[in-house]
C-alpha cells in the first residue's frame, strides 16, 4: 500500500488520493457515503476505546438537494487543538501508522479522505467541534492538495463541561440507501460488533434508529507490541527503520522488534556476512531488505506473543446478536489465537444467527464480514471470509440453500495487521492460514446450529402431530358418543388431556 | 334373533370399551385380525380363513388417528343404520361420511371410497360380523328357479317367494339371504349351479329343475356374496351341491372360488363358502368321452393356462390328484372347452349329459 506513495513523492499524497479517490472507497454513490459514516465513526470507537469512555456515538444525515449533510457526534476525549489540522486535514498523517496494535483504522487516511471528498464534491470544508480538556474548539478544517497541508481557519474556542467531537460535513455524489450496503446496514453491523457502544442513525427521511449497548464494559485496550521478524516484509523493514530512533541496524532490530536478542542477531551476522549491521537503519537499501527478510526465515524464532490480540468476546457478541438481528438461535465460537505468515498474531470468531425475520434482518444467507470490530461492506467477493463461507458444504449442515435461508454468518477477525485487500480496507486478502482457520471456526458453529435446526424440525413435527390429532378429537368424540352412551363432552375433554399429554410442546 | 340385532350389539360394546378406555385415561384402541397374506389359512374343514394374527390400532398414533376416527365414525353410521331399520349400498355409506370436518378444515372425514371399504371390512372382521347384518347391501347376481319356498319380509309386508313359479327369469338372490329372510320349504335332491345364464336359461327352458327335482342356480360368472351366502345355508339344509362350468382353468376358479373362498375374501371365512361343492363338468375327460366335443374345443390363451399353473400350486387343489391331472391337460394340449358346446349334437344334450353324470355320481372333488 505505502509502496505507492513512494513513486509518488514528487506529488504530495493528497494530490495522488484527489486523482485516485477509488482507493479510499470513494466509489459509487451509496458506497462513497457509507466510507463517510464509516471513517467517523471508526475514528470515534477507537478513540473511545482508548480514552476507557462508553461510546455514544450519534449519526445524523440530512438530504440537502443533491448534497447530503453527515454530522456524527461522539462522547470521546475530543481532539487537542494543536492535532485537529493534522487528524483531518492531512494524509497519513493520524497516530495510528506507525503503532503496531490491533485497531479498526489502520492507515491514517479515513477522516483526512473525507475531507478530501467534501472539498471536491462540494468545495466545502469540514466543520469540527471538538471538546477536549475543558476546552472546545471550533474550526473549518481543509487541505491543500499541493502541499499535503491542512488549513485551519475560524477558529472560536470556549470553556466546555463537556467532552467529543463533532463532525459537519457536507458532501456530494453520494446517496443514501437502505440496502445491504447503505450507511443503516453498516450501523446496525458495527452495533453487533461493538456490544459497549449505542449508536444511533437518524436517516435523510428522518426515521430514527437506535442500537443500545447490551454490555457496559469498555473492551480491553489492546497491547501495543513490537512487530515479530516473521510477520514483516523488506517494505515494513525499510518504514520501521526510518520511524526508528536507534542508531545502527543491529540495536534498530533488537529494540524495534520481539523475539530479537544479541544472540538472533549475531545469527543473521552469519547468513549476511557482506551487510553492516552497524550501519545507519535509516539508510537500508531495498536490496539489504530483501535480504534481511529471507535471512530472517531461514532461523528459528520463538512464536510471537498472541495477547495484544483482543477479541470481542463470546458471550458479548451472543448479546449483541441477539440485541441488534432478533433470531431464533445464534451460536459463537471464539477460536484460539493463531499465527499467519509465520509472525502475525490474529484471532478469528464467528457467530450464527438462524431464524431471522424479516422485520430485524431482510437478508437472506448473509454473510457479515469484520475486521477488528469494524464491518466490511464492499468487495466481498475477493475477500477470506467470503471464500471461507462459500467453501463450507452447508448441506451438512441441515441448511439445504444458504443463499435462501434465513440465516447471517457473522464472522470478526482481530489481529494487529489485518491483511486487507486494497487501501479501500474492505476485503481480507486469501492468507491461506486465515482462510483455513475462518472455515473451522464456521464449521464449529455450523455444529451447533445443525442440532438447533433438527431439534427445531422434531419440534415442528410434533406440533404438527399434536395439531392432526386435535383436529380428530371433536369428530371421533362425537361418534364415540353416540356409539357408547358416554358424554361428550367428558370423552371430549379427555381426548384433548390425552393427546396434549403424548404431545407435548417442546418435548419429545 | 336375526343377525342384525348381534351385529348391533356388538357395534355398542366396542363403543363402550373405547369409550371406557378414554375415561380410564388410556388412548382408546381398536383390535382387529390381520387382513394380509401372511395370516390367511387353509382350514382342514375345507376353506380358506383367517389366523390368529391381531392387530390393534390406537388413535394417539398418528399414523393411525384418521383410520380411527374414521372406524368409530362408520361404526356409529351402521348402527344408526340398524336403529332405523334401513339399508344401503358400501357407496350409499361413503356418500353418508363424505363431508368436511370443520367448517375450518381442509379436510374431509373420507376423501375416497377405498378408504372406507377397507375399514367396513375392518369392522366385519373385528365384530365377527358380515356386512349384510350391517344394513350394507350388496350387488345382486344370481338367479334361482326350483322346488324352495321363500318367506321375504320386506317394506312391512311378509311375502312368500315360490321357486317354481318364477317364469323365464327366475328369482333373483338379493344381497343379504340372512335378515328379514326364511327358507320355509325345500323339496328338492341337490342344488345345480350353472356358470353361465346362457345355460341357466336353456335349462330352465328343458323344466330341468322339475324333472329333477334341483334348485337351479347361476352366479353369472363369479358367484356373488348373496348367492355364497345361500349356497352355504343350502347346503346346512343338506342338499348336496354341484357345480357346472366352463372347461378352462377360469370356469374351474369359479368353482373353487365358491368351494372354499378366496385369498382376498378370506376374512368371510365358513360362512360364504362351501366345502362340500361337487364338480360335474366340463372336465377335459369329458373331451374324451364325448366325440362330438373334440372338433368344438378351442384354443386356450395365455392367461388361461397361467391360471391353470397357478391353480396347480394352490395346497387345496394341488392335493387333488383327479384336479392336477385336469389341469395337466389344459397345460399340455394348450385347449379348452365352452359349456355352451354340449349343445352341439342338440339342445336338450346339456340336460342328459349333467342328468348321467349326476346319476352316476361322475365328480370331481
Amino acid at each position: 500500500m505505502a509502496e505507492m506513495f513512494d513513486s509518488f513523492k514528487e506529488h504530495s499524497i493528497a494530490e495522488f488520493f484527489k486523482k485516485n479517490r477509488h482507493m479510499l472507497g470513494f466509489s459509487g454513490k451509496v458506497r462513497s457515503l457509507t466510507t463517510v459514516i464509516h471513517e467517523y465513526v471508526t475514528n470515534s470507537l477507537d478513540a473511545c476505546e482508548e480514552a476507557g469512555i462508553l461510546p455514544y456515538i450519534k449519526v445524523e444525515i440530512h438530504s440537502m438537494g443533491d448534497k447530503y449533510k453527515v454530522v456524527v457526534q461522539d462522547n470521546g476525549p475530543g481532539i487537542p487543538r494543536e492535532l485537529i489540522g493534522k487528524a483531518l486535514g492531512q494524509m497519513l498523517a493520524g497516530t495510528k501508522f506507525h503503532r503496531y496494535m490491533q485497531q479498526r483504522g489502520q492507515q491514517g487516511i479515513g477522516a483526512a479522505g473525507c475531507t478530501m471528498f467534501s472539498l471536491l464534491t462540494t468545495g466545502k470544508p469540514i466543520h469540527v467541534i471538538s471538546a477536549h480538556n475543558g476546552t472546545a474548539v471550533s474550526c473549518d478544517v481543509s487541505i491543500d492538495f499541493k502541499t499535503n497541508k491542512p488549513v485551519v481557519k475560524n477558529i472560536v474556542e470556549r470553556p466546555a463541561t463537556f467532552h467529543g467531537l463533532i463532525i459537519e460535513g457536507f458532501f456530494g455524489d453520494v446517496k443514501f440507501d437502505k440496502g445491504q450496503y447503505g450507511p443503516l446496514e453498516y450501523i446496525k453491523r458495527t452495533a453487533i460488533a461493538n456490544p459497549h457502544a449505542t449508536i444511533e442513525l437518524i436517516t435523510p427521511d428522518g426515521e430514527k434508529y437506535l442500537f443500545k449497548r447490551s454490555i457496559d464494559r469498555v473492551p480491553q485496550k489492546p497491547k501495543e507490541v513490537k512487530p515479530h521478524p516473521l510477520g514483516i516484509g523488506p517494505h515494513d523493514l525499510i518504514e520501521f527503520a526510518k520511524a526508528s530512533n536507534a542508531k545502527k541496524l543491529s540495536s534498530f532490530l533488537i529494540n524495534d522488534f520481539s523475539r530479537v536478542t544479541q544472540k538472533k542477531v549475531n545469527e543473521l551476522k552469519e547468513l549476511l556476512p557482506d551487510i553492516d549491521f552497524n550501519k545507519d537503519p535509516k539508510a537500508l537499501s531495498w536490496q539489504e531488505a530483501e535480504r534481511i527478510v529471507k535471512a530472517i526465515h531461514k532461523i528459528k524464532w520463538i512464536a510471537p506473543q498472541t495477547d495484544a490480540v483482543i477479541p470481542i468476546g463470546k458471550e458479548q457478541i451472543e448479546k449483541s446478536l441477539n440485541n441488534v438481528l432478533k433470531p431464533q438461535f445464534v451460536t459463537v465460537v471464539e477460536r484460539q489465537p493463531r499465527i499467519y505468515r509465520g509472525g502475525i498474531p490474529f484471532v478469528v470468531e464467528v457467530g450464527i444467527a438462524y431464524g431471522l425475520t424479516d422485520e430485524s434482518f431482510p437478508f437472506k444467507g448473509s454473510v457479515m464480514r469484520f475486521a477488528n470490530r469494524a464491518p466490511l461492506l464492499f468487495d466481498a467477493a475477493g475477500c477470506a471470509i467470503t471464500q471461507a463461507v462459500k467453501s463450507i458444504d452447508w448441506k451438512r449442515y441441515n441448511i439445504q440453500n444458504f443463499d435462501e435461508e434465513p440465516i447471517a454468518v457473522f464472522v470478526n477477525l482481530s489481529s494487529v495487521h489485518v491483511p486487507y485487500v486494497s487501501a479501500g480496507k474492505q476485503a481480507i486478502a486469501n492468507e491461506e492460514e486465515i482462510v483455513k482457520e475462518i472455515k473451522n471456526g464456521i464449521m464449529e458453529a455450523a455444529r451447533t446450529i445443525k442440532t438447533f435446526i433438527r431439534k427445531r424440525y422434531k419440534a415442528k413435527e410434533i406440533e404438527k402431530k399434536r395439531k392432526a390429532l386435535l383436529r380428530y378429537v371433536n369428530r371421533l368424540s362425537e361418534d364415540l358418543a353416540a356409539l357408547s352412551g358416554f358424554s361428550q363432552e367428558e370423552l371430549k375433554q379427555k381426548l384433548m388431556q390425552l393427546v396434549e399429554e403424548r404431545y407435548k410442546l417442546g418435548g419429545g | 334373533m336375526d343377525n342384525d340385532k348381534l351385529a348391533y350389539e356388538r357395534l355398542i360394546a366396542l363403543g363402550k370399551k373405547m369409550a371406557q378406555e378414554v375415561v380410564e385415561g388410556k388412548g382408546p384402541t381398536f383390535e382387529t385380525i390381520v387382513r394380509s397374506k401372511s395370516n390367511i389359512l387353509f382350514d382342514e374343514k375345507g376353506f380358506l380363513r383367517l389366523g390368529e394374527k391381531r392387530e390393534t390400532r390406537k388413535f394417539l398414533n398418528v399414523g393411525q388417528a384418521k383410520t380411527f376416527m374414521q372406524t368409530v365414525s362408520i361404526a356409529n353410521k351402521l348402527k344408526q343404520f340398524i336403529e332405523q331399520n334401513l339399508h344401503t349400498s358400501i357407496r350409499g355409506l361413503y356418500y353418508q361420511l363424505k363431508f368436511s370436518l370443520g367448517e375450518d378444515l381442509d379436510e374431509s372425514l373420507f376423501e375416497e371410497q377405498s378408504e372406507s371399504n377397507a375399514l367396513i371390512e375392518d369392522l366385519e372382521v373385528a365384530l365377527g360380523v358380515k356386512r349384510e347384518d350391517f344394513h350394507l347391501t350388496t350387488d345382486r347376481k344370481g338367479v334361482l328357479a326350483g322346488p324352495i319356498k321363500i318367506r321375504d319380509s320386506f317394506g312391512g309386508e311378509d311375502i312368500i317367494i315360490d321357486g317354481t313359479k318364477q317364469g323365464r327369469s327366475g328369482w333373483m338372490i338379493p344381497s343379504d339371504v340372512d335378515n328379514g329372510m326364511e327358507i320355509i320349504e325345500v323339496d328338492a335332491n341337490y342344488v345345480l349351479v350353472v356358470e353361465k345364464d346362457a345355460l341357466w336359461q336353456r335349462l330352465n327352458e328343458d323344466r330341468f329343475w322339475q324333472k329333477e327335482k334341483a334348485i337351479l342356480i347361476t352366479p353369472k360368472g363369479q358367484a356373488s356374496r348373496g348367492t355364497r351366502r345361500l349356497l352355504r345355508k343350502l347346503a346346512d339344509m343338506g342338499l348336496p351341491i354341484i357345480v357346472f362350468t366352463d372347461c378352462d382353468a377360469w370356469g374351474w376358479y369359479i368353482y373353487w372360488t365358491m368351494k372354499t373362498g378366496s385369498m382376498n375374501l378370506a376374512y368371510l371365512g365358513r360362512d360364504f363358502s362351501v366345502p362340500e361343492a361337487k364338480f360335474v363338468g366340463v372336465t377335459m375327460s369329458d373331451i374324451e368321452r364325448y366325440n362330438f366335443l373334440k372338433k368344438l374345443t378351442i384354443k386356450a390363451k395365455e392367461v388361461d393356462l397361467k391360471r391353470a399353473r397357478e391353480m396347480k400350486e394352490y395346497p387345496w387343489i394341488k392335493r387333488h390328484v383327479e384336479w392336477v391331472k385336469e389341469l395337466d391337460l389344459v397345460l399340455k394340449t394348450k385347449k379348452k372347452l365352452e359349456q355352451d358346446a354340449l349343445q352341439g349334437p342338440r339342445l336338450t344334450f346339456v340336460g342328459d349329459y349333467l342328468r348321467e353324470k349326476i346319476r352316476n355320481e361322475e365328480f370331481l372333488p
